[in-house]
C-alpha cells in the first residue's frame, strides 16, 4: 500500500501532467465534473429533485468548460502561441529554429527527458507510420548531437512559451468565455432534461408547504 | 460618449504597452518563459483563473441591467468572496503539500519530483473540498456583516408576514425546517438559492 502511494507520488508521468498547464486544467476540471455532482448527490439533506437538479447543473457547468477548453483554447493557444513566440518574441533564436510546431518540440523533449541513451537512440531509428522516414530524419544536426548527451538541453524558452500561451488560453478560456457559452447552454439543456421545470415545481410545492404550516405570523382575530 | 473615451483611453494603453514591450525586446515576457519553461508550478494556473474570475465575474453581474441593483450587488460580492477564498487555498493546499513531500522524500533523489506531484494533488484536493469547505464556513458571516441578504430569501420572508389568516383556522405551532439554507456550500444548496442572475452556475 505504501509502496503503491510512493509510486504515484513520484511517477515521472504525473509530474509530467502536473508540470503541464493543459494537462493539469484537464485533469482538474474532470474531477470537479465527476466530484462536485458525486459530493451533491451524496448530500442527505436535500430532497431528490434538488439534488438532481443542483447535481446536473454543476456537471453541465464543469463539462461546458471542458468542451469549451479542449476545442478551443488548447489547439488556438498551444499553436498560435508557439508560432508568435518563434516568429515575433524569439525571432526564430533561443532553441525556436530548431522545431517548426509544437508537436516536434513535445515529441524532442519526450525523448530527451528519458535517462537511457539507448533507448532514445532506438527510438529515433524508428520508421515513422506511413511517411517511410526515420524519426531522426526530422530532427537537425544540434538536436541529434545533443540527444547523445546524458542531460540534454531541454530547451526552456520553447516550453516556457509554450506553457505563457496554454496560460493565458486557460485564463481566458475558463475565466470569460466558457461562463458565458455555460450561462446560454446550461438552462436549455436542463429543460430538454426536464429537469428545470421539475424543479420549478418542487420549489413551489415546498413554499406552499411552507406557508400552510408556518400560519403563526401576522395573525388576526 | 465616456464609454468611447474610456475605449479610446484603453486602446491606446494596449498599443502604448505592445510598443514598450517590443522596443524593450520582449524582455519581460521571455523572462516568464524561461521561468515557466523551469519550474511551472500547478499553482500558477489555477491562481491565475481565479483572480481572473474574481475580477470579471462581478463585474459581469454588475453590468446585468436586467437585474435589481440589490440582487446583483449580493451576487457580484459572493462570486467576488468565493474568489477571494479560492486564491490563497489554491496556494497554501499546494504549497504546503510541496513542502511535506520535500521533507519526507528528503535525501531520495526524488524529493522535487515528489513536491509537484504532490502540490498538483493539493490543488486539485483544494478545488475539490477544501474551497467548497471554507466558502460555507466563510462567506455566510462576511455577507451577514455586511448587511447583504440573499434577496430571494427576503422575498420568502415578505411573502410568509403577509400571510392574514383568521383566527378560526388558527392552528399549532408547527416547528418546521427552514426551507433554504444559503451559503451552505458543501450541500451545493447554494445552486439552488442564489439568485437567479448573473453567472450563477460556476465552479470556483
Amino acid at each position: 500500500m505504501i509502496g503503491a502511494i510512493k509510486n504515484i507520488v513520484t511517477s515521472s508521468q504525473l509530474a509530467n501532467v502536473a508540470q503541464n498547464t493543459a494537462q493539469s486544467v484537464t485533469v482538474e476540471t474532470t474531477l470537479k465534473a465527476i466530484g462536485r455532482p458525486g459530493f451533491i448527490l451524496i448530500d442527505n439533506d436535500i430532497d431528490a429533485d434538488t439534488k438532481q437538479y443542483a447535481a446536473a447543473k454543476e456537471f453541465l457547468y464543469q463539462a461546458t468548460c471542458l468542451a469549451v477548453y479542449m476545442a478551443l483554447i488548447v489547439p488556438v493557444f498551444k499553436k498560435g502561441g508557439f508560432k508568435l513566440a518563434k516568429n515575433i518574441i524569439f525571432k526564430n533564436t533561443q532553441g525556436f529554429e530548431h522545431f517548426k510546431n509544437v508537436k516536434e518540440y513535445t515529441h524532442y523533449r519526450k525523448l530527451a527527458e528519458n535517462p537511457n541513451i539507448e533507448n532514445r537512440q532506438a527510438s529515433l531509428a524508428k520508421i515513422i507510420p506511413g511517411k517511410d522516414v526515420k524519426v531522426k530524419d526530422q530532427y537537425d544536426g544540434v538536436l541529434l548531437n545533443e540527444l547523445t548527451k546524458e542531460k540534454p538541453d531541454l530547451f526552456t524558452n520553447v516550453k516556457g512559451a509554450v506553457e505563457l500561451s496554454n496560460l493565458i488560453g486557460s485564463v481566458l478560456g475558463l475565466a470569460i468565455l466558457a461562463p458565458q457559452v455555460s450561462h446560454a447552454f446550461i438552462h436549455p439543456a436542463l429543460k430538454l432534461l426536464g429537469l428545470e421545470d421539475k424543479n420549478k415545481k418542487t420549489d413551489n410545492k415546498q413554499a406552499d408547504k411552507n406557508s400552510n404550516t408556518t400560519p403563526n405570523f401576522n395573525v388576526k382575530a | 460618449m465616456l464609454q468611447t473615451l474610456a475605449k479610446i483611453f484603453l486602446f491606446r494603453r494596449y498599443i502604448v504597452g505592445i510598443t514598450i514591450m517590443a522596443g524593450n525586446n520582449f524582455q519581460f515576457i521571455k523572462k516568464i518563459c524561461k521561468s515557466l519553461g523551469e519550474n511551472n508550478k500547478p499553482t500558477y494556473v489555477v491562481m491565475s483563473i481565479a483572480a481572473v474570475k474574481g475580477i470579471c465575474r462581478p463585474t459581469f453581474t454588475m453590468m446585468d441591467k436586467t437585474e435589481n441593483p440589490e440582487t446583483k450587488k449580493y451576487t457580484a460580492l459572493r462570486e467576488g468572496l468565493t474568489e477571494v477564498i479560492a486564491i490563497p487555498a489554491y496556494w497554501t493546499c499546494g504549497e504546503l503539500s510541496g513542502k511535506i513531500a520535500q521533507k519526507v522524500f528528503k535525501g531520495t533523489g526524488l524529493e522535487k519530483r515528489a513536491a509537484t506531484n504532490l502540490m498538483f494533488m493539493g490543488v486539485c484536493a483544494a478545488a475539490l473540498f477544501v474551497i467548497p469547505g471554507l466558502c460555507s464556513i466563510v462567506i455566510k458571516p462576511i455577507m451577514d456583516a455586511l448587511g447583504l441578504k440573499n434577496p430571494e430569501e427576503n422575498k420568502k420572508s415578505v411573502k410568509k408576514t403577509d400571510i392574514t389568516i383568521p383566527s378560526q383556522m388558527k392552528t399549532p405551532e408547527i416547528s418546521t425546517q427552514p426551507l433554504t439554507h444559503i451559503n451552505t456550500y458543501p450541500t451545493m444548496k447554494a445552486f439552488t438559492t442564489r439568485p437567479q442572475t448573473g453567472l450563477k452556475v460556476g465552479g470556483l
